[in-house]
């Protein structure tokens, strides 16, 4: 073995705690970095000496050499990654979820004394009024008035829902432009760690930046991601580039009729499919997703919103604005604010053929009392309205016919008749179990939302505690490796001084 | 568990926004007064809310009619009352004057009186109680009784005024005009003025017999009118009770119940300023606090 052999272990001590060192510092830099994984320098001992063949020298063996750094490695657990992103694809779609029916319920209003049934409650008791008083114009008035501002009720809600739905639709627009980008910015990042990986380099950071990246992806869409090796020459634990596929609530890759997998990106050769939302043109259709397809040209593949496994904010989004439900003739409208409208309007529409029935049936006007006008396509409850007529005249309403305020009595038991068109029930009843129902999917989507949030919580925990920069850990290790160096140190001005008496202190007999 | 400084803090700032949401919840519950403030917090209950409220109107709205109801009968009955002294007087009238004592120029007095009383019942038969006619049936804009100078022309309706005081109970509110103001009654009483025109005295007693009948009529009419009343009244109790009760079914519904909100935001600002202490200690000291 050389002289100056400890001098060099020595040396490569000091390189290898300073290296360390300095990992230490970066760790505690980025203890407040999100998603920033702490890394950890892996020490080895050098190759000890001397090593087998037929020329080894006869001493005593084998001794070691001293430390170097192995790799720097980021402290991860990419199955605690795996777990994170199916409960963050879950819980974005219940996020959604609960929240367009948190903002559809305060939009009804119920109960109270301002929203619908208070309304209509109101205009009974007029009518109501009217049967006491049928010729009192007074009573007539209000019933007039009572009438219109039940159909302004009407026309605000339905024109509301339509408003949230616009509001969702720049959601749904917003998250497709985010998946498109954040697919772009990840292919970067592959890009990047192309061209580290092949030197014997671990992109740590880069891994991280990556992470981030596809854990918010999984919030949008779920996503299952494969890696491949970038090159030969890459490190055996390297992570390589990242291949994404949209995956179904197991997990698995899903596809098309025609396809296995659905790729967003493939890692191997960087190509980029992008996903985009299409909205029905048709009339009626009220703009409804009608397909959500990834690629282009002839790679395109199609979804319709049912067999889009892809959970996640987005599919929470068009689960709420709308999507086309069913195949040709079968083929509805289906989502939460869609399926409101819609009931809203056949308990509109029931009420109005029913109320115009009872006024123009028994007596013998031949005006309906309550119209629709304007843009009849958005449905009766946005265009119901009552007659000018009758706004103009209320005097000219008819209360009585065969006895006294017959007729008022009549159209004031038009609420609580059972109605063909309503399946039998009436329409209080039918309003009761429209809020009802909207309670019982909002009540569910909260408590969804907690539990799939909590579990969420929990993996992040899990996650963090295996990831998370501990500063107090930091700190020891710090002083663990200021010894270290310190001694190295140490051991260097030993064998220096060492070297000082050989080279300056021996052979001087008697000086 | 391998449990971090960034762990920790996170953990604590979760659980003190669970505590903060609960506070708000025990916040809005004690402002509105209400256990739900919205479906999602209990459908059931947000439907039968829906549900009560619909009664207490409609209790309300009966209670309204009752009111109409009785204003009618309160009304119907003072009038015949009136209606019944007139005919009183009529009588007293006919008695006197069958007297024979009575020369041609009293007679002549009586016959003023008599027209004048014709007139007054006249005006009882046309009774109009916040523009309504209450005895013309149905048509309560057109007048029952016209007088031309004298001659009575009487169109009634006799269809019954039935209004809904309580569900699909009607209750009559007026009276039968034809039972009461009808040719017959001013048959009788013009008959009694020409009679005393004339000088028969015979004729008169007839009056006196005619004019009882036209009495007991009215008296009729006002018993079945006192009987609807007692009706109404028993309608009008219940009714009371009925608002009470749907009152306090739709509060025990919806209402929270101040003691159990109070005693809960309470214990939750216990509890979450005892998370505040422990996190805050917790959280502050780290190992720099000790190396040198």
């Amino acid at each position: 073995m050389s002289s100056f052999h400890g001098l060099e272990m020595a040396k490569q001590a000091l390189f290898a705690q300073r290296s360390a060192l300095h990992t230490t510092g970066h760790n505690i830099s980025n203890a407040n970095t999100e998603g920033y994984s702490r890394q950890r320098v892996s020490f080895q001992t050098a190759s000890p000496y001397p090593s087998p063949g037929m020329n080894r020298p006869g001493i005593p063996g084998q001794m070691g050499t001293g430390v170097e750094t192995g790799v720097i490695e980021r402290i991860r657990n990419k199955f605690l990654d795996l777990q994170y992103r199916a409960e963050n694809s879950k819980s974005g779609y219940w996020e959604a979820q609960a929240d367009s029916l948190h903002r559809l319920e305060q939009l009804m209003n119920e109960p109270s004394e301002s929203g619908i049934s208070h309304t209509m409650n109101q205009f009974w008791e007029s009518l109501g009024d009217l049967a006491a008083n049928p010729d009192n114009s007074g009573a007539k008035s209000v019933v007039a008035q009572r009438a219109e501002a039940l159909a302004n009720a009407f026309n605000y809600t339905a024109e509301s829902i339509e408003s949230q739905r616009s509001n969702l639709e720049s959601e749904i627009d917003v998250k497709e432009e985010k998946v498109n980008s954040l697919v772009r910015q990840i292919k970067g990042i592959n890009d990047e760690i192309k061209q580290m990986e092949p030197h014997g380099f671990l992109a740590n950071d880069l891994y991280d930046d990556r992470d981030r990246l596809i854990d918010e992806l999984s919030g949008i869409v779920n996503i299952k991601v494969t890696y491949t090796e970038s090159s030969e020459s890459s490190p055996d634990i390297a992570d390589g580039l990242a291949t994404i596929e949209l995956a179904d609530s197991h997990g698995k890759s899903f596809g098309d009729a025609d396809n296995e997998k659905t790729v967003l990106l493939d890692g191997t050769n960087g190509e980029i499919q992008e996903l985009k939302v299409h909205y029905s043109e048709n009339e009626g259709e009220k703009g409804a997703v009608s397909k959500i397809t990834v690629g282009e040209g002839d790679k395109v593949q199609a979804f319709n919103a049912e067999n889009f496994a892809a959970s996640g904010s987005l599919m929470g989004n068009i689960d709420s604005y709308g999507y086309l439900k069913g195949e040709g003739d079968d083929q509805v409208v289906a989502g939460g604010h869609p399926e409101l409208h819609q009931d809203l309007d056949e308990m509109v529409g029931a009420f109005m053929k029913e109320f115009n029935s009872v006024y123009t049936d028994e007596g013998a006007q031949n005006q309906d009392f309550f119209v629709m006008e304007g843009d009849t396509d958005s449905g009766q409850a946005y265009s119901i309205k009552v007659n000018d007529d009758i706004l103009d005249n209320p005097g000219d309403i008819v209360a009585s016919e065969d006895g006294y305020g017959d007729m008022a009595s009549d159209l004031a038991d038009v609420f609580g008749e059972s109605l063909a068109d309503l399946d039998g029930t009436s329409v209080n009843k039918y309003f009761e179990s429209l809020i009802g129902n909207l309670g019982v999917k909002a009540q569910e989507a909260n408590k969804m939302n907690q539990n799939v949030d909590t579990l969420r919580s929990q993996v992040e925990s899990r996650r963090l505690s295996v990831s998370e920069v501990s500063l107090d850990e930091e700190m020891t290790n710090m002083i663990k490796f200021q010894h270290a160096y310190n001694a190295a140190a140490r051991s260097m001005t030993a064998t220096d001084e060492m070297l000082d008496r050989i080279i300056n202190n021996m052979g001087l007999v008697g000086r | 568990m391998r449990v971090t400084q960034g762990m920790i803090s996170n953990n604590m700032l979760r659980n003190l926004g669970n505590s903060y949401s609960k506070m708000n919840t025990y916040l809005d519950q004690l402002s509105t007064g209400k256990k739900i403030n919205l479906p999602s917090d209990d459908p059931v209950v947000a439907m039968k809310g829906i549900n009560f409220r619909r009664e207490v109107a409609s209790v309300e709205q009966y209670k309204r009619n009752t009111n109409e109801v009785h204003n009618w009968m309160d009304n119907s009955d003072a009038s015949l009352d009136k209606a019944t002294q007139a005919l009183q007087k009529l009588r007293d009238l006919a008695v006197q004057a069958s007297n024979d004592t009575y020369d041609s120029e009293e007679r002549e007095n009586m016959m003023e009186e008599a027209k004048q009383l014709k007139e007054h019942l006249i005006d009882i038969g046309n009774t109009k109680v916040n523009g309504n006619y209450i005895f013309n049936g149905v048509n309560t804009d057109e007048k029952p009784i016209i007088n031309d100078d004298g001659e009575v022309e009487i169109e009634h309706n006799n269809k019954k005024v039935m209004i809904e005081v309580a569900k699909g109970t009607d209750m009559q509110a007026n009276v039968n005009p034809e039972k009461v103001f009808n040719e017959e009654m001013f048959e009788t009483i013009d008959d009694f003025i020409e009679r005393l025109g004339g000088d028969a005295e015979e004729p008169i007693n007839q009056s006196i017999e005619d004019i009882d009948e036209a009495i007991n009529n009215t008296v009729n009419a006002r018993a079945d009118l006192g009987a609807r009343m007692n009706r109404l009244e028993l309608v009008e109790n219940r009714l009371d009770e009925q608002e009470v009760i749907a009152k306090a079914t739709m509060s025990e519904n919806e209402d929270v119940e101040v003691e159990k909100a109070i005693t809960n935001l309470i214990t939750q600002e216990t509890m979450h300023r005892a998370a505040l202490s422990a996190g805050s200690r917790i959280i502050q000291p780290s190992l720099l606090d000790f190396l040198r």
